[in-house]
């Protein structure tokens, strides 16, 4: 199977499987009590910010 | 190159890929610590269909519409907590080896140093906590960590830290004596874990 192919066929199952995960499943950012969740970093920036961040503006 | 609306630009992952991104980021989410009020109002809206992925949301919208955050904590307590352990320990370590701070937490901590993931220092846990892997692969897909990762190297990375003991873990979950609102978190990853072997192998 040619690479392109594959890939193709990955990214039609992940969409087909994908209808079952709603794109409200992001949890809203809670706000500064969320110590937990704040577990890596990455090149000196809060890791958890920029994921939430990033989760914040992939919502549609 | 657009496929039916997925565009993939070199920085900004495709649709779908976004969307395991939000699971995993859903996953780490709720394994880092209990849901608070806001949470669980926004859980209770969420619907899925069929499959068994969507069955496991929409039995979390149930529970989550019935649940309290100070239920919610004590569930989570119970189960990860408890007095120097709770009923569960969601560490690949203890999967793997049946003991903590083993072998797999020390690869672990090899490929973060590899691939730039820098861990907090005010976390007491261990990297190979569940949640904490979670929240690596959805970094390691939306290049949280200075860029995205090609599939064949989150499949390296999936197949090492999650593939191996994830499943298991998210099974038990699903079934421990202390899972109410964690129950369908088990059956989301479950099912999650199932559809990242399936589509990784589709990908060779």
């Amino acid at each position: 199977m040619k690479k392109s192919e594959a890939g193709q066929s990955r990214r039609d199952f992940l969409k087909l499987a994908g209808t079952a995960a709603p794109a409200a499943a992001v949890l809203s950012v809670a706000g500064a009590d969320d110590a937990e969740a704040a577990e890596m970093s990455g090149e000196g920036l809060r890791k958890t910010e920029h994921v939430k961040q990033y989760l914040e503006s992939a919502r549609f | 190159m657009s496929q039916l609306g997925t565009t993939a630009t070199a920085d900004q992952p495709a649709e779908e890929e976004r969307l395991r991104a939000e699971l995993y980021g859903l996953l780490s989410r709720l394994l880092s610590g209990p849901p608070k009020a806001g949470d669980l109002k926004h859980l209770a809206g969420l619907t899925g269909d069929s499959s068994d992925l969507g069955q496991g949301i929409a039995a979390l919208a149930r529970v989550a519409a019935i649940t309290s955050p100070k239920a919610a904590e004590r569930e989570y307590n119970a189960l990860f907590i408890g007095l120097g352990r709770g009923e569960l320990l969601p560490y690949g370590s203890y999967y793997l080896t049946g003991f903590l701070n083993e072998k797999p937490l020390a690869l672990l901590r090899d490929h973060m140093t590899k691939l730039g993931i820098k861990r907090d220092k005010s976390v007491k846990e261990p990297e190979d906590h569940i949640a904490t892997v979670c929240e690596m692969m959805a970094g390691l897909i939306t290049g949280a960590y200075g860029h995205s990762l090609s599939v064949a190297d989150q499949e390296a990375f999936f197949n090492t830290h999650l593939a191996v003991w994830a499943g298991h873990f998210f099974a038990d979950l699903e079934g421990a004596e202390g899972s109410l609102f964690y129950a369908p978190v088990g059956k989301i990853g479950r099912a999650f874990i199932e559809i990242e072997i399936e589509a990784f192998r589709m990908e060779n």
